[in-house]
């Protein structure tokens, strides 16, 4: 099981470059990253998988996006919106994580929603970064929906990505603080480690659907 | 006021973590509040009240904090929530926990430092030119030349071009 930060933002976009980005995280217990907009390849011994955010407000605008990002063979994101979007989103072939569900609508992930990715192996992602940087309420809410996630996600048995959302390596926590924090929201140390490897068994291959036995 | 004896003292713990980037200078009164407002907006003033974490030490680029015995799990994930002290960003890395400060202090003197830059710490990345800060093997920091681009970026040897 390879132990992935689902997003890290390097160079242009934050101010760590991506092999430092895979320095730092193979220091603090990482075998693979992914980043947003950069070029898949194994730096110091992780692997450096290349992301794709999709911030749309529509459907129409994600489906063309995904087929492309699909093409190129990068971990896809979408940015959660409306339940109507995340339901649309999560029946999108080529969709592999729903992030943002703290900022999303209060009602955007039900247990429709939840039963769908469940069924599609959706993942939703948990963005560590609200429970580091953010304080009171903000903060709070934060804690709020990923309780409300974990117990759909308990119920449903669809996969969790933990992400540090780093746009620098000081954004960057190592595997045992992630656990910590996540233990604010209910996650016990398994369950963490479970959401750490999601990314692992999200990009491999899948298995062919017949198999020849003899 | 009269020392209590052994047996009726608080039991402490001593954690060490790591001050992040290297060469960031705190005072450890600075580093002491913006801990304690991690404690707090996490934990709320009771658990603080409970934790006393206190400053210590900083050493070497390395931070000493005590807390009360037992509560080394709440403080650790507040640590993990401190992003800057005033207005300089920074991170905190557990290192270790002990009960007394001397063994964090030989952790401290075994562990590699970095180093500031060179005398003529001109280099090139990403066709600009910049000047190294500091350096740690392969791990290189720098700040873009010029008054207008003195924001740090953390890049690798390999990525630098010698300018």
């Amino acid at each position: 099981m390879k132990v992935t930060d689902a997003a890290v933002f390097p160079y242009p976009c934050g101010d760590t470059s991506v092999r430092r980005f895979a320095l730092e995280a193979k220091a603090l217990g990482f075998d693979s990253i992914v980043a947003l907009d950069t070029q898949p390849c194994t730096c110091e011994g992780v692997d450096v998988l290349s992301g794709i955010l999709i911030r749309e407000g529509q459907v129409k605008d994600v489906i063309p996006r995904v087929k492309r990002a699909r093409e190129a063979g990068s971990v896809v994101a979408v940015c959660a919106g409306d339940n109507g979007f995340n339901r649309a989103v999560i029946s999108l072939k080529g969709v592999h994580i729903l992030r943002g569900m703290h900022t999303a609508d209060k009602n955007g992930f039900d247990h429709v929603a939840a039963k769908m990715a469940a069924d599609t192996g959706v993942a939703v992602d948990i963005d560590l970064s609200v429970l580091v940087s953010a304080r009171g309420m903000a903060r709070q809410r934060a804690i709020h929906r990923y309780r409300d996630i974990l117990v759909l996600e308990q119920r449903f048995g669809f996969p969790l990505t933990l992400s540090s959302h780093a746009r620098s390596y000081l954004d960057l926590r190592s595997v045992r603080e992630i656990t910590g924090l996540c233990s604010l929201i209910g996650m016990d140390s398994d369950a963490a480690g479970r959401a750490l490897g999601t990314i692992g068994r999200l990009t491999e291959p899948a298995e062919p659907a017949v198999r020849v036995v003899s | 006021m009269t020392p209590r004896p052994p047996t009726l003292r608080e039991n402490r713990r001593y954690i060490l973590a790591r001050i992040e980037p290297a060469g960031t200078a705190v005072e450890p009164k600075e580093l002491y509040y913006a801990i304690a407002d991690a404690v707090t907006s996490l934990w709320g003033d009771a658990v603080a009240g409970v934790i006393v974490q206190a400053v210590m030490s900083i050493e070497n680029g390395h931070v000493i904090i005590r807390c009360l015995r037992g509560t080394e799990r709440e403080l650790t994930i507040a640590l993990s929530t401190v992003t800057a002290c005033r207005d300089t960003r920074l991170a905190l890395r557990i290192v270790a926990a002990s009960g007394t400060i001397e063994s964090l202090r030989d952790r401290i003197r075994g562990g590699s430092t970095a180093e500031p830059g060179p005398e003529n710490p001109a280099a090139v990345f990403d066709r600009k030119e910049i000047a190294i800060v500091y350096c740690n093997g392969q791990k290189v920091d720098v700040t873009g030349k010029g008054f207008k681009n003195a924001h740090r970026l953390f890049v690798t040897r390999s990525e630098l071009e010698n300018g």
